[in-house]
C-alpha cells in the first residue's frame, strides 16, 4: 500500500474509531456498574439522531445547538427506562443481582419497541441533515480532515476524560464506583443504590444524546441503524475491556483502524465481516479485552 | 409422552391437536390456510430453537443462520443438480448441523450475554457474506437478490403444490416430529444432562457431565431441525434470500416465541407462536401497511412484560390455572 493512501486510511480509521469509542462509552459504563448489557444501546443512539434531525428539520436548529436538548432528553429517556422498566428486575432479585440474560432480554424488548415505534412514526426513509459544515475540511500537512468528524472525534476523547475525572472526584462518581465494586457494601454505607443505577443509566444514554447530535451532520439515519451501532459498541467494549473508560476509546480506535484497512481490500459492507470476525476472535481468545485485567 | 400433565391438560392438548388436523375442513380459503401454515411453521422453528437453547439455558440469536444455509443447500441442489427438495432438505439439515458444531464448539464455553453476542456475530458474518457473494466457486448464490425456485407445477417430487393445503400438512407433520423429539429428549439422559447444565454448569461438570459435548449434541439436532424449517420456508415461498431466511429478525422471532411461551418445556414455544403470530397477522392486515413494524412493537412489549412477570413463560401460569380448574394440586 502506498504511503499516502496508508496515511489516509489511518486518518479515516482514527476518526471513525474515536467516534465508535465515544458511542460505546455509555454501554461500558452501564455494564461496568450494573452488569447489564443494554441491547437497546444502538437504538437509543438512533433515537438521539432522529431527535437532532427533527430539531434541525422542524425548528432549523443546528445539530450542535440541538445537543443542548438531545443530551438532557436522552438522559431522561435512559433514567426512565431504568427507573420504570429495568429496576423491576433488580427489585425481584435478591441483593440487586440480576441474572444477566433476563436483563438482556428485557432490553431486547425495549430495542424492539423503540426501533419499530420510530419506524411507525417516520417510515423507513433515510433522513439526513444538510449543513455546509458537513463538507468543510482543514488540512493537516497534505491530509484533508473533515471538520464535523474531527469535532466528534475530539468530543469522544473529551467525554472520556471528563467522565473518568468526574467518576474519580465527584461524590456521585464515587458512589457509582463504590456500587460497581460491591453493591451490598455500597448499600450498607448509605448509598442509594437504585438512584445510582438510574443516574448511571441516564448518564450512559446522555452520552448518546451528544453523539446523536454530533453524528447527524455526516451520517444519515434510518430506524434500523441502531442494531449495527449497538453491535459495534459491544465489539468496542469487549475489545477495550468491560467497564474501562479509556479501554473503550482504545477499543474504538482499534476497530476503526481495522475496518478502514479491511475496506481497502473488500467492499465496505463486506468489511463488516471482519469487525464481527475480530469480535469473535477477541471473545474467544482474550475475553477480558485488550486493556482489561485477565 | 406428557407424563407430568394433568388429565385436563392432556384433554386440551388432544383437542388442539385434533383441531389443527381438521382445521382445513372448517376453513377453506387460501389466505387462512396460509396464515395457519405460518403459525405452524413458526411453532416448529421456535420448538427447534427451544430444543437446545431452552433446555441448556443459553440464548442464541443466531439460529437463523441454520435456516438460511439449509434453505440455500436445498434450493441449489434442486436447481443445479435436479435433486428433489425432499432429499435436499435432509442434506441441508445435515449441513446446518455440521455448521452448528463448527460454531458451537468454540462458543459454548462462553456464558450468558457473551454467548448471545457471539451467535449474533456468526450469523451476521454469514448473512453479510451471502449478501455480497454472487458466485462462490461456481455456485450462483446471487447475493442479496436471492434465489427463485423455478416453477414446475403440482409435483410431490419437486415439493411444489398448486394449493396451500399440502404445505399446511407438511408443516403440521414437522411440528409433530419436533414435539415428539423434544418430549423424548426431555426424558432421556440428554434432557437430564442439559437441565443439569442449565441449573449449575460447574456442578454438572463436577458430576462428570461434559457440558460442551452434550450442549453440542443438542445444538446439532436443533440446527438440523431449524435447517429443515428453513428448507420448508424456501419451498413454501419458492424464494430464498439472505435477509429473510438468515437475518437476525428470524432469530429474534424464534427466540422470543419460545421465551414468551415458556422455554425449556415441550409445548411452551408452540404456545408462544400461537399467541404472537396471530397478533402479527392482525396488526399487518387490519391496520394495513400504514403501521409498519407495529407487530414488533407489540412483540417487544409482550417480551418485556413476560420477562418481568412470567420469567418462565406464559405456560407456567396457564398450567397453574388449568390445575386449579381441574381441582388438582398446583405444582
Amino acid at each position: 500500500m502506498d504511503p499516502t493512501l496508508a496515511l489516509h486510511v489511518v486518518k479515516n480509521g482514527l476518526l471513525i474509531g474515536g467516534i465508535y469509542g465515544g458511542v460505546a462509552l455509555g454501554l461500558s459504563l452501564i455494564f461496568g456498574v450494573m452488569r447489564i448489557i443494554n441491547f437497546a444501546h444502538g437504538s437509543m443512539l438512533m433515537v438521539a439522531m432522529y431527535l437532532a434531525w427533527g430539531l434541525w428539520a422542524g425548528l432549523g436548529l443546528h445539530p450542535y445547538i440541538g445537543a443542548i436538548i438531545t443530551v438532557p432528553a436522552l438522559f431522561g429517556l435512559g433514567y426512565l427506562v431504568q427507573a420504570c422498566i429495568i429496576s423491576h428486575l433488580f427489585r425481584r432479585e435478591k441483593a440487586f443481582v440480576v441474572e444477566p440474560l433476563s436483563a438482556l432480554l428485557l432490553t431486547a424488548g425495549v430495542f424492539l419497541v423503540m426501533d419499530n415505534l420510530v419506524l411507525m412514526i417516520f417510515g423507513p426513509d433515510v433522513r439526513a441533515v444538510s449543513i455546509d459544515l458537513a463538507y468543510a475540511n482543514f488540512f493537516l500537512g497534505d491530509i484533508p480532515i473533515n471538520i464535523p468528524r474531527f469535532i466528534a472525534f475530539v468530543s469522544a476523547i473529551g467525554v472520556a476524560g471528563v467522565l473518568s475525572w468526574w467518576l474519580k472526584t465527584s461524590d456521585m462518581g464515587r458512589a457509582i464506583r463504590a456500587t460497581a465494586q460491591n453493591r451490598d457494601a455500597a448499600t450498607m454505607v448509605g448509598i442509594n443504590v437504585p438512584l445510582v443505577y438510574n443516574i448511571t443509566f441516564g448518564l450512559g444514554t446522555a452520552i448518546l444524546g451528544l453523539f446523536g447530535a454530533l453524528l447527524v451532520p455526516f451520517f444519515s439515519v434510518t430506524p434500523t441503524l441502531g442494531l449495527a451501532f449497538g453491535i459495534k459498541s459491544f465489539v468496542v467494549v469487549v475489545l477495550g475491556g468491560i467497564g474501562s473508560i479509556w479501554g473503550c476509546v482504545v477499543g474504538g480506535i482499534v476497530l476503526g483502524l481495522f475496518e478502514a484497512f479491511a475496506s481497502q481490500f473488500v467492499t465496505a459492507t463486506s468489511a463488516q465481516i471482519f469487525s464481527f470476525g475480530l469480535f469473535v476472535v477477541i471473545l474467544l481468545v482474550r475475553p477480558s479485552g485488550l486493556l482489561g485485567k485477565a | 409422552m406428557f407424563g407430568s400433565a394433568t388429565t385436563l391438560e392432556r384433554a386440551l392438548i388432544l383437542i388442539v391437536a385434533a383441531f389443527l388436523v381438521f382445521l382445513p375442513s372448517i376453513v377453506r380459503d387460501p389466505y387462512h390456510i396460509h396464515t395457519a401454515t405460518m403459525i405452524v411453521y413458526f411453532s416448529f422453528m421456535a420448538a427447534s430453537w427451544n430444543f437446545v437453547c431452552g433446555y441448556v439455558g443459553q440464548l442464541s440469536l443466531g439460529h437463523s443462520v441454520f435456516s438460511g444455509v439449509a434453505g440455500y443447500v436445498t434450493v441449489l441442489m434442486f436447481t443445479q443438480m435436479g435433486l428433489s427438495p425432499w432429499i435436499g432438505m435432509l442434506f441441508g439439515g445435515f449441513f446446518a448441523a455440521v455448521l452448528s458444531l463448527a460454531i458451537g464448539f468454540p462458543t459454548f464455553r462462553l456464558k450468558g450475554p457473551y454467548f448471545t453476542l457471539t451467535t449474533i456475530a456468526f450469523a451476521e458474518i454469514m448473512r453479510i457474506w451471502f449478501e455480497n457473494t454472487d458466485n462462490f466457486i461456481g455456485i450462483p448464490l446471487k447475493g442479496s437478490e436471492g434465489l427463485v425456485v423455478p416453477l414446475v407445477g403440482d409435483s410431490f417430487w419437486a415439493f411444489q403444490f398448486n394449493e396451500k393445503l399440502p404445505y399446511y400438512y407438511i408443516a403440521l407433520a414437522l411440528l409433530a416430529i419436533i414435539v415428539i423429539a423434544t418430549a423424548i429428549m426431555e426424558r432421556s439422559k440428554l434432557g437430564y444432562y442439559l437441565k443439569a447444565i442449565r441449573g449449575d454448569r460447574d456442578g454438572a461438570e463436577a458430576l462428570g457431565i461434559n457440558p460442551t459435548k452434550y450442549s453440542l449434541i443438542a445444538l446439532s439436532i436443533s440446527a438440523f431441525f431449524t435447517g429443515i424449517g428453513g428448507a420448508f420456508f424456501a419451498q413454501f415461498f419458492r424464494y430464498i434470500n439472505p435477509e429473510r431466511n438468515m437475518g437476525i429478525d428470524l432469530s429474534i422471532d424464534m427466540a422470543i416465541m419460545s421465551i414468551i411461551g415458556g422455554q425449556g418445556t415441550v409445548l411452551g414455544p408452540i404456545l408462544g407462536s400461537f399467541i404472537l403470530h396471530p397478533i402479527a397477522e392482525v396488526a399487518r392486515t387490519s391496520l394495513g401497511g400504514s403501521f409498519l413494524g407495529l407487530h414488533l412493537v407489540i412483540y417487544g412489549a409482550v417480551l418485556a412484560l413476560t420477562v418481568l412477570y412470567f420469567p418462565q413463560g406464559i405456560i407456567v401460569p396457564l398450567r397453574k390455572l388449568l390445575a386449579r380448574i381441574s381441582g388438582g394440586d398446583v405444582k
